[in-house]
Parts: structure tokens; sequence; C-alpha cells
């Protein structure tokens, strides 16, 4: 089997709960290496608590479901574990952490999973390369380098900045929280170009966005729609449009079949 | 009295025979030192009743016999570049000691030595600042040997850093009373560090008076790193000139309980007073930071910042009293109390207190108390960093801001080190820039 093929990413039955409320009601998706998943819905319908779920944020609970990345239980692992197994998620809120230099810090994270890995650590010099490099690609000012983690950040330097990681990190799941929220026209170009130079054949991509808009730019291969805590309904690229004309109360009224991901299984 | 009392008592009766002490001491001094004991013998260890010591007990202190520290030589080969004087259990190494690269208009050297040879330069400013009314203050006062002098004549800007070095070393309990002087000329400016380090059971019992004249800028950069059995209490009494400024790092470390008073007395317009610090607490250490601001002038500028980390069922204590006196207008004093609590057993009080007897002040205090953050935690792991790691640099950032106010970079360098060798699993941050 030619690794495109293989289901990389598997989500059956899954239920969550944040505090003492259920957010997930039994999610499935399948996610295959070299795809590039939107997941869409209206607020409230639990697109970011499955991101943070993947992601192995502790506030959130599993409560029933199965969740395998290349076939390895995702959900018994830490959130360092699974980035290690290159899993990362682009926070919708990234963090600041002022004290902490932005590259001091991702220097960390990236020998962290090198260690994790067994290879060797990268030095000092060789990683500025490396990150100079990546900076270029979402057209990030160099005196981000040294200023503390998201510090002070405009929303779309932060959003620039978790791009920015991504390139460094490489994963093989990446998952992107509205990394459209609050950006403008300009800055959602620039991002958007950051993530389609990342698309490749051996990595996976779950974009959750709330707008269609963002996939104007990121040009998805399938679409699903999340209401309530559970996908309602899959399909192509045009999915995405649809939305866009009739609204997410079309969807919670009369949600039309799952065609694309019935044809699927 | 208690065992400690005891044995202060008996050092300080045999004390005013003289016997042992160089004859000859001046009279100021013979006055200060019978000060000191009057004192002492009516006020004795303060007790948690005393509104200034109520978070911090010293029932343990109390409890140990303390004997007249013995001579000793530095046995450590660590020790600061020149220029730096270095002191012994409170005696003055003088083959440890290295005065070069002094450069113009500087003196510094042994108290006893001037206090024997020109005791005028000393008289105008010894025991001025720092009263003996206080127990500590006033055991010094009666039981100091030796100390540093630290003189700037008016104008002198020596570039390089003056290092105050003060080892502790004994296999019986010993207390140490060193006494420091440093007076800046007229616009003078300098930067000097107090670094007090050691082995075994000891109590070191410091005080410096710091007298800064019209437009002197001094760093004054306080390093305590004493050994775990010890204890620590330090008194920095400053007198601030018109248009001076001070900028006061403490870095608290070492030591089973440590007490550090700074005492400021903004005397004449436009003064400045940065006094900062930063404690590191584990195990069942007490660190305690007593700061009072005296505002008698107006347009006198004072901040302190202070931070401390706490883990095991360690202590803090962080009391910032601000004095506004009448008269004292357009006063703007501001400070702001930070603690980060590693475990469920550490615990902080924090007191600040303003008297203000002026209309047209500005005056602000603040501070938090807190653990890590889970978010931050969350979103440093997610990037692959152990979740110990990720603790490690967090509580680490919480702290830098505090290690950068540390002017001398060889001086930040050692101080960072020693502050994340004390952080839970500080040594994976061995890169920590």
């Amino acid at each position: 089997m030619r690794e495109t093929e293989r289901t990389m990413l598997s989500i059956q039955g899954l239920h969550a709960k944040v505090a003492e409320k259920e957010i997930l009601h039994g999610l499935d998706l399948e996610v295959r290496a070299g795809e590039l998943h939107a997941i869409m819905g209206p607020n409230g319908s639990g697109k970011s608590t499955l991101a943070g779920v993947l992601a192995g944020r502790d506030t959130y609970r599993v409560t029933a479901g199965r969740v395998t990345l290349d076939g390895e239980d995702l959900l018994a692992l830490t959130p360092e574990k699974r980035a290690a197994k290159g899993v990362f998620l682009a926070f919708q809120y990234p963090v600041e952490i002022p004290g902490v230099a932005n590259m001091y810090f991702l220097r960390t994270a990236l020998n962290s999973l090198r260690k994790a890995r067994g290879e060797e650590p990268l030095d000092a010099i060789d990683f500025l390369g490396l990150a100079h490099e990546k900076m270029k690609l979402v057209k990030m000012d160099p005196s981000f380098a040294n200023r503390g983690v998201n510090e002070g950040f405009s929303g779309g330097e932060k959003k620039r900045n978790e791009i920015v990681q991504m390139a460094v990190l490489e994963p093989r799941l990446a998952i992107l929280d509205e990394i459209d929220s609050g950006l403008d026209i300009d800055a959602l170009r620039v991002v958007a170009d950051g993530v389609n130079a990342l698309r490749s054949p051996t990595r996976a991509m779950i974009v959750v966005t709330h707008y269609q808009r963002l996939l104007d730019y990121i040009r998805p291969d399938h679409v699903h729609v999340m209401v309530n805590g559970r996908i309602v309904t899959s399909g192509g690229p045009e999915l995405a449009l649809e939305l866009e004309k009739k609204g997410y109360g079309w969807i919670e009224k009369e949600p039309p079949a799952r065609v694309a991901a019935e044809a699927r299984l | 009295m208690t065992a400690a009392e005891q044995s202060f008592a008996g050092q300080l009766e045999r004390a005013a025979g003289v016997e042992w002490r160089p004859a000859g001491e001046p009279a100021f001094v013979c006055a200060i030192r019978a000060a000191g004991r009057e004192a002492f013998l009516r006020a004795k260890l303060p007790t948690l009743k005393n509104e200034d010591w109520k978070y911090t007990s010293l029932a343990g202190l109390s409890a140990v016999v303390f004997e007249p520290a013995p001579r000793a030589r530095v046995t450590t080969a660590e020790l600061p570049p020149a220029p730096r004087l270095v002191f012994v259990n409170g005696r003055l190494d003088p083959d440890a000691s290295d005065l070069a690269g002094l450069g113009a208009g500087v003196r510094m050297g042994s108290l006893a030595v001037a206090l024997r040879d020109r005791p005028a330069a000393v008289e105008p400013f010894l025991g001025m600042l720092a009263g003996a009314s206080e127990a500590f203050a006033a055991l010094n006062a009666g039981l100091f040997e030796d100390g540093a002098l630290v003189e700037l004549a008016d104008g002198a800007q020596p570039s390089p850093t003056l290092h105050l070095v003060f080892l502790s070393a004994a296999a019986t309990p010993v207390a140490t009373h060193p006494r420091n002087l440093i007076v800046a000329g007229k616009g003078s400016r300098a930067t000097i560090v107090e670094h007090y380090r050691g082995e075994g059971s000891y109590l070191v019992n410091a005080v410096t008076e710091l007298a800064l004249s019209e437009g002197a800028q001094v760093e004054h950069d306080r390093v305590q790193e004493d050994a775990p059995q010890a204890f620590h209490v330090g008194l920095l009494q400053i007198r601030q000139g018109a248009a001076s400024r001070l900028t006061g790092q403490s870095i608290a470390l070492g030591a089973q309980l440590a007490r550090v008073e700074a005492r400021a007395l903004l005397a004449a317009e436009e003064a400045t007073c940065d006094l900062n610090g930063l404690y590191v607490g584990g195990g069942r250490q007490v660190l305690d930071h007593f700061v009072h601001v005296d505002h008698a002038s107006p347009r006198c500028t004072s901040r302190e910042v202070f931070k401390g980390i706490l883990d095991g069922a360690s202590r803090g204590v962080f009391a910032g009293r601000v004095r506004v006196r009448e008269g004292a207008q357009k006063t703007d004093a501001g400070q702001v109390s930070s603690t980060l609590l590693l475990s469920e057993d550490a615990t902080v009080d924090t007191k600040p207190q303003l008297e203000i007897l002026a209309d047209d002040v500005k005056c602000s205090h603040g501070g938090a108390v807190g653990q890590l953050r889970e978010d931050q935690l969350f979103y440093l792991r997610s990037r692959g960093l152990s979740a110990a790691l990720a603790r490690a640099l967090l509580t680490w950032a919480f702290a830098s801001e505090m290690v950068q106010r540390v002017g001398p970079e060889e001086l930040r360098a050692r101080v960072r080190r020693a502050v994340t060798a004390r952080l839970p699993d500080g040594e994976l941050l061995r890169e920590v820039a």
C-alpha cells in the first residue's frame, strides 16, 4: 500500500467532556497521509474541543471512543509523546510566555522531539539558520526571534509564529485550530501560503474553521460539518461553498446524507 | 533567656572588658559598642510578638549556642575577579583579597584597619545610619570585628565591579558580624557586590551602611548563597542625598533562615531608590525580606519589585513599608511582590504598609501569588517539552526578569547558574539563555 493510502488518524465514537459537560458525542473521522481535512461548524459545536483532545489537553476528559495514530492508541500518550509522534496543534489562542525567548523555546522543542526520536540535538548555529529560513516562509520579522514567546505579539504575529513552529517541527499530523481568526485579509493570505507550502504527501492536516473564507486560500480535500459534537455531513470543497450560501442553520435543520464519508468506507 | 541570647550576652559582656580586642578603639566606636550592648541586652532576640517579625520565627536560631568564629583561611579557589575583598569568618583575608585595577578615586579595605589608622574618615558615617535599636543591628554593633570600607571620592567612577566576599566556615555553630561602610561621594558611580557563602552551621549577621552624596549612582547587588544549615541576617541601611540613585538587588538562595532588611532614607530631593529581590526556597527554608523606604524629601522616587519561588515546605515573607513624611510632595512610590508557589505546602506572607503624610503623592502596591499556569504548561508540552522541562522553563521564566537586573555580566551568569541549580529539575536548563 502506498503511504498516501494508509489511514494515519482514525477517530471512532469519540466522546469527551469539559468539566461535567459532554461536548463530543460520538465523533468519527479518518484521515490519510497527504490529505487536508477541513472541519467546519458553528460556535460551540465542539471543533476546538476535538483539536484539544487530539493534542492531549487534560482539561478535556475522553469518556468513550478510540483514537489511533498509525495504529497506535493516541489517547494513552502524554502531550509531549504525541508531539514526538508528529502531532502538532496550532493554537487558536497561542499562549504568551514572557521570559522565554521565542527561538530558545523553539530550539528546545525541536531538540526535545529529536531526543525522543533518538536523533542528535541541533546546535544553536544550525538551528538559527533553519529558523530564519522558516521565518521567511511567513514573512516574520527577525526581531521576533528573541522576544518572549508570543509576548506582546499581535493576533496575526501569533498565528505566523504558530506556522513557523510547524515549519521547524515538521509534524506528520498538523491540527490548525481557527488559524484564520483575528486575521485581516493580507495576514490571512500570508498564513495560508505558509500552510500550503507545508503540505506534503506524507503529512496530513486538519483545519478547523468557522468560516469558508479560509478555504479560498487553503483548498481542502475533504470538508466535514460538525454540529453538536458530531460530524453530521461530509463532502468535497463544494460543501464549504454551500454552507457559505445557506449558513449553518441549513445543516442543523436538515442534515444531508453523509455521501462522501460513506463512499470512502 | 534563650540559649542563643545567653551566648551573645556572654560575648557582649566579655567584649565590654576589651581584653581580647585590639586596644585603643576610638571613643566613638566604644560608644557605638556600648549602645549596641545595652540595646541587645534590653531587647533580646525578636519574637513573633514583634510586629516586624510576626511571620518569621527565630525559635530554631534561639536554641543554638553560638561561639565567636575562629580564624580561618580561604579554602575555595572560586573567587570573583579583582578588585575584591575577601572576609573569612568576619575577618579580612589579605592573601585572598586583591585590589588590582581599583582605579583612581576609590579606596577599599578593612574597616578595622581604618578605625585604627584614620578614624576621622569613618566617624561621620559609622553607626549614624544603622541605629542600634533593633536586636541584630545592636548585636552587630557590639560584636563586629571587621568588614569592608569602600570610599568613592567625588566624581570617582571605577569601571570594574567592586566585590566583597563573605565566607563562613565552622564545624560547630559560630556567629560572625561583618560590618561594612560604603561612602559614595558627589557624582560618583560604582557597582558593588556583596556575596555570602559558607559551609557548616553558623550565623552571619551583617550590617552594611551606605551613604550616597548628591548625584551619586550606586548599584548594590547582594547575593546570599549561605550553607543549608546557616542562619543569615542582613541589614542594608541607606541614606541618599539629592538626585542620587541607588539600585539594589537582593538574591536570597541559601541558609535555613534568611532575613534581609533594607532601610532607605531619601533625605534630599529627587533621589531615586530601586530595591529589588529574588528569593528561591525549598525544603523548610524561611526567606524573609523587609524593606522600608522613608520619603523624607519632595520629588523622590522609589520602586520595589520582589519575586519569590517557593517549593517544598518553604516559607517566604515580604514586608514593604513606605513612609511619606509631611512635606514630601510629588513622591512617587511603588511596590510589587509576586510569588510562585510550586508545592501545596509552600507559603508566603506579604505585607504592604503605606504611611502617607503628604497629599500630592503617587503610591501604589500590587502583586500576586500563584502557581504555574496550566495553559503555558500545555503549550510547551504540545511542542514536545517534557512536563519536567516545561515546569523548569516556566519557573526560570518567572525568575529571569530579576536575574536580568543584575548589572555585571559575570555576576549575572553566576546568579543564573545558582538560581537554576535550585529550581526543581533545573539541571534540564543547562543551556538557558
